[in-house]
C-alpha cells in the first residue's frame, strides 16, 4: 500500500474539501426528504432517475470515501504498531473502501441505464 | 530555614516527586517530601532546591531560574511548565512533579532531549541565503520583522512537544510543535531564500501533517506562544492559500496549578 501517493498537503486539502461536499449533500438530502418525503419505493426510485441526483450521489460517495481514507489513515499512522500491522490495516482499509466504491457504482449506474 | 507560617495557611508543603536511578532502580517510583517553605521560596524551583538540600540524590536541570533558559521544564500537577516561573502559592498540594512526558528518562526529572534537538536541527534552523551579504546587514521592513514575533521568543524548553500526543506517537518522524514554530520562523523570514525547499521538506505524511490541532502546545507554552498557529500558517503557505498575516498569535502564559 503506497501511503505517500495521497499525502501531505493534498490529503489535507482533500479532507477539507470533501468535508464541505459531504455537509452540502447531507443538508440537501435531509432537507429534501423532510420537505417532500417519498411516498413509497416507486417515488423514491423515480426521484433517483434524475441524472443530477445520480451525479450528486456519486460525488457525495467519492467525497465520503476519500474523507474516510484520509481520516482513518491518520489514525492508523498514529496508533497502529508495528509497521507490518499498520501496512496490513491500511491495505484492509483500502480494500474495504474500494469495495464500497464498486458497490456504490453497482447501485447508481443501473439507475442511469 | 525560616518559618513562613504567618503567610502560609499550611506551613508544610507536600510534594510527590518522580524518582528513577537507572543504576539502582528496576522501576521508577514516586517519593514524598515535606518542605517548610521559606520566605524566599516563591517559585517551585526554589522549593525543589530546598528538597535537594534535604536529599542530594534528587536530580533535575536548572540554570537561569527566570524562565529564559528553559532547562527546568517538567510536568507539574499534570501540566508541563518551567519550575522557576511556577508560583508556589497557587499550586495544589501535594504537588506532583514528573519528568517531561514522552521523553526517555535519564534520571529523576532529567530527560534525554537528543531526539527533540534532532527534530529541531532537521528544519535547518538558520538563515539560508546564498546572495553575497551587503556591507552592513540584510535589512527588513518593520512589517517583515513583525512576522517573526510570536515565533522567535521560543526558548526550546520542550514543554510543547512533550505535551503533544502526535509527538508521543511519532517522535522520530513528526517534527513536533517546537521544531515547527522554528520552521515557521525561517520560512517567513524575508531574508531567507530557501522557502520552497523548506516547504517541500515538510510536505509529507509525517513531518508537519501529523499535527491534529490538539493545541496542547499553545496551552502549555511558558512563553504564551502558539505553535499550532505557526503550523496552520505553514499549511496554508504550502497550499498557496496565504498564511502571511503579520505576527503569530500569543496569549498570557497559563502556569501549572
Amino acid at each position: 500500500m503506497n501511503t505517500t501517493a495521497f499525502t501531505g498537503i493534498r490529503a489535507w486539502l482533500v479532507q477539507r474539501v470533501s468535508a464541505v461536499a459531504i455537509l452540502a449533500f447531507l443538508v440537501f438530502a435531509l432537507a429534501s426528504f423532510w420537505l417532500r418525503a417519498p411516498a413509497g419505493y416507486a417515488e423514491w426510485r423515480s426521484r433517483f432517475e434524475n441524472p443530477a441526483l445520480q451525479v450528486a450521489t456519486l460525488a457525495f460517495s467519492a467525497a465520503l470515501l476519500a474523507h474516510v481514507w484520509v481520516g482513518l489513515r491518520d489514525v492508523l499512522l498514529d496508533y497502529a504498531r508495528p509497521a507490518a500491522l499498520r501496512r496490513f490495516l491500511l491495505g484492509a482499509l483500502a480494500a474495504v473502501l474500494v469495495g464500497l466504491a464498486v458497490w456504490t457504482l453497482a447501485i447508481v449506474l443501473p439507475l442511469a441505464a | 530555614m525560616t518559618s513562613a507560617a504567618s503567610r502560609m495557611p499550611d506551613p508544610k508543603m507536600r510534594l510527590s516527586i518522580f524518582r528513577f536511578d537507572p543504576e539502582r532502580d528496576a522501576q521508577p517510583r514516586m517519593q514524598d517530601y515535606e518542605i517548610e517553605p521559606g520566605a524566599t521560596h516563591h517559585m517551585l524551583l526554589d522549593v525543589l532546591l530546598a528538597v535537594k538540600a534535604q536529599d542530594s540524590t534528587l536530580s533535575f536541570r536548572r540554570s537561569c531560574r527566570e524562565g529564559v533558559c528553559g532547562s527546568d521544564a517538567m510536568n507539574i500537577n499534570g501540566r508541563n511548565g518551567l519550575a522557576c516561573i511556577t508560583p508556589v502559592r497557587t499550586l495544589r498540594s501535594p504537588v506532583t512533579v514528573r519528568p517531561l512526558p514522552g521523553f526517555p528518562v535519564i534520571r529523576d526529572l532529567v530527560v534525554d532531549m537528543t531526539r527533540f534537538f534532532a527534530q529541531y536541527h532537521s528544519v535547518t534552523p538558520w538563515l539560508v541565503n546564498p546572495e553575497p551579504p551587503p556591507e552592513k546587514e540584510r535589512l527588513q521592513s518593520p512589517a517583515e520583522r513583525e512576522r517573526l514575533n510570536g515565533a522567535y521568543e521560543c526558548i526550546l524548553c520542550a514543554c510543547c512537544s512533550s505535551q503533544c500526543p502526535s509527538y508521543w506517537w511519532n517522535p522520530d518522524r513528526f517534527v513536533g510543535p517546537a521544531g515547527l514554530i522554528q520552521a515557521y520562523r525561517f520560512i517567513f523570514d524575508s531574508r531567507d531564500r530557501a522557502t520552497e525547499a523548506r516547504l517541500d521538506d515538510l510536505d509529507d505524511a509525517y513531518r508537519l501533517f501529523r499535527c491534529r490541532t490538539i493545541m496542547n502546545c499553545a496551552e502549555v507554552c511558558p512563553k504564551g506562544l502558539e505553535p499550532v498557529s505557526a503550523i496552520e500558517r505553514i499549511r496554508l503557505k504550502i497550499a498557496r492559500a496565504g498564511g502571511d498575516d503579520g505576527a503569530l498569535h500569543t496569549h498570557p502564559p497559563i502556569v501549572p496549578r
